[in-house]
């Protein structure tokens, strides 16, 4: 289908593209960490990174306890999502798919929100569990939309979207269910979660994320020639020797997991999964074994620079990331969906 | 939250359902009603003798109750708590999905509704159905003195809403006069912890955080309530953090890491961050007194000991 065909925009030596990435993050998480509404200046922030700056100077904290974990939080979600969709296009062969499109969020959301239900989050509770549950949350919508998916020991791509699409507003309603029986207060922590939320977290959930992450992003690329040979189609996959159902199976729980992981730790922010490997793809080509790092590293470097710019752009009010993340992304999907291929359906 | 209190509900509201209201209140029923004008500025027939009231607000049913007319409900809010009588009446809903068909039931004579707290969804198929309801507007202190009064013409317990306003404006002079000529410690109110969010000025709980000798650190006035982030409160530098509680006897509390973060900040270096409890802040009711004084002890304990206010409470009008 289409993901095979794109021509890579711009045709440059990959790991060269890939350094421009990773250097990209580099700028971001540096400007993260640099700007704010307490001017830090460049010594007083090397100092604070370092360990070397006086405990009562209010730069180390601003540094080291608040703009660090922030922009680490936010690059470690940024790349979790891409890489979730870009998992999520390359079985379903489908250039909408993402983890909302295929009900994973929706579950790893109901997760969540049955741990709030059950009062295991907020200051009381453990973040740890609340991770646990929304890669419950997500795992459990993954095997519902792939049992409902499956016929006849296959996995047909529109049965798939429509399956994710179907599970994904059941679970939607679930959550509401479980706001309906939340008290007030607690009603609004969904409410405030639901818009998405990078406020600092500890180091448990950060490691929680940074794991997942990593067994993800490996995951991918032990698979990536095989997600490649899948895009041909899958009758061409199994004559070149290529179990598709499986290869489909493997992505879709690391899909699933890293969706799980970034819901528990930042709520739901939007359009990450959807257009970063749209992007990645259009500076690099089809090939995965390229595009998942750079899908991980563009993931990571968008997410960082929206978060800096939801802080900053009505200081001293902060707005919530998804807004940047979907007027960011929204106008660049309507133009790849306008421009890439003349016309020939999605 | 929604407990009839400013957090979080748009204001506008207020001005769409009361549009609303003018469509049906000209029919409201009682051949020998007086016209009263209620807060809305919209005339409302009001029978005379005791009236089957339902309502819709905490604020609302606290004042009933304070005025002596506690026996005239027949329903109020699923929120509605305070007094503790008000937990033994029939349950009419929740604030913004009042129970059309218990309220029915109940067959009222009055629903009373508040502009702050109340949703025009959820208010107007009762104008619809054809039932009189006086809608009360507390704007700032001031509101809360003004829907007394408003109440007591329309229980006809004018003397009693004299001396509640009388009694709730002694004491807000006395706060007033306590706090005259000291320090204004710089306070940050915070909403909720997760994410950040506070009060900005031209809200209710801003004017009560001056009344009670603070200075809200919040100057910008783009949203009524703002999100931040956990760098302003450093920029800010309060001398207070004020925590309202979220469920009622349950302190909120900070997590660790955010102390952390702001061990800078004077409110977390000298210890003053302060729980109080939400209810008599949130409510434009009777309460009002005492919420004003757990703030101004929050803000000068030096001049009100911890006894002080909750004296004050406890002699708060009923």
């Amino acid at each position: 289908m289409s993901l095979a065909a794109e021509a890579p925009l711009v045709v440059r030596s990959r790991p060269g593209v890939l350094a421009l990435l990773a250097g990209v993050l580099l700028v971001g998480l540096t400007l993260s960490v640099m700007v704010g509404t307490v001017p830090v200046g460049p010594g007083q922030m090397l100092r604070a990174l370092a360990g070397t700056g006086a405990a009562e100077d209010p730069a180390v904290a601003i540094v080291r306890e608040i703009r660090l974990p922030r922009a680490v939080l936010a690059g470690l979600v940024g790349a979790c999502l891409a890489l979730a969709g870009l998992g999520f296009q390359a079985i379903s062969r489908n250039p909408l798919a993402d983890p909302s499109v295929l009900g994973v969020s929706s579950g790893a959301s109901f997760g969540v929100v049955v741990a709030m239900l059950i009062g295991l989050a907020g200051s009381s509770g453990h973040p740890a569990l609340v991770t646990l549950f929304a890669f419950g949350g997500a795992v459990l919508a993954a095997v519902v939309v792939y049992a409902v998916a499956r016929l006849d020991g296959r996995l047909p791509v529109t049965t798939l979207l429509l399956s994710g699409v179907i599970i994904g507003l059941f679970f939607n309603s679930c959550v509401m269910l479980v706001t309906a029986l939340l008290a007030s207060n607690e009603l609004q922590a969904v409410v405030f979660w639901l818009m998405g939320n990078l406020a600092p977290v500890g180091a448990g959930p950060l490691t929680i994320l940074g794991l997942t992450l990593t067994a993800g992003a490996l995951t991918l690329v032990r698979q990536a020639v095989r997600m490649n040979v899948l895009a041909l189609g899958e009758e061409q996959a199994l004559q070149l020797g290529v179990e598709a159902e499986r290869v489909k199976r493997v992505v879709f729980v690391a899909a699933s997991l890293l969706t799980g992981a970034s819901v528990a730790a930042a709520g739901s922010i939007g359009f990450v999964g959807l257009i970063i490997p749209h992007a990645a793809r259009l500076l690099l080509g089809p090939d995965n074994r390229t595009l998942v790092p750079a899908t991980g590293l563009l993931g990571a470097a968008f997410l960082v620079l929206a978060d800096l710019v939801a802080r900053r752009v009505a200081a001293p009010m902060e707005i919530p990331v998804g807004v940047i993340t979907a007027f960011c992304g929204a106008p660049l999907f309507v133009y790849l969906l306008r421009t890439r291929r003349g016309g020939e359906p999605l | 939250m929604f407990l009839g209190g400013p957090p979080l509900t748009p204001v506008a509201r207020g001005a769409l359902l009361a549009g609303a209201l003018a469509l049906v209140l000209a029919t409201a029923p009682g051949a020998r009603a007086a016209s009263l004008e209620d807060m809305q500025g919209r005339a409302v027939a009001v029978p005379d003798g005791p009236l089957r009231l339902v309502s819709l607000a905490p604020s609302l049913t606290e004042i009933v109750f304070a005025l002596g007319r506690g026996d005239w409900l027949v329903g109020v809010s699923d929120y509605c708590d305070y007094p503790p009588a008000a937990r033994a009446l029939p349950r009419m809903g929740g604030i913004l999905t009042p129970n059309l068909e218990r309220i029915l039931q109940a067959r009222p004579g009055l629903v009373l509704v508040t502009a702050e707290g109340n949703s025009l969804d959820g208010v107007a198929p009762l104008a619809r159905l054809g039932l009189p309801l006086f809608m009360v507007k507390p704007e700032g202190i001031a509101g809360v003195q003004a829907s007394i009064t408003a109440l007591g013409q329309v229980l006809h317990a004018e003397a009693a809403a004299a001396a509640l306003s009388g009694q709730i404006q002694g004491k807000l002079t006395r706060v007033r006069e306590l706090v005259r000529g000291r320090g204004r410690p710089r306070v940050l109110f915070l909403l909720w912890s997760n994410p950040l969010i506070t009060v900005a000025p031209g809200t209710y709980i801003h004017d009560l955080i001056e009344t009670a000798g603070g200075v809200n650190v919040v100057r910008d006035r783009t949203a009524p309530y703002p999100r931040i982030g956990w760098e302003q409160v450093i920029a800010w530098a309060p001398d207070v953090i004020v925590l309202p509680e979220h469920r009622q006897g349950e302190p909120q509390a900070l997590p660790e890491r955010m102390l952390r973060a702001w061990r800078t900040v004077p409110a977390v270096r000298t210890g003053r961050v302060v729980s109080v409890p939400s209810d008599p802040l949130y409510r434009p009711g009777p309460r009002i007194v005492e919420g004003v004084g757990e703030l101004a002890r929050a803000v000068h304990p030096e001049v009100f000991p911890p006894a002080a206010p909750r004296e004050a409470a406890r002699t708060a009008p009923r």
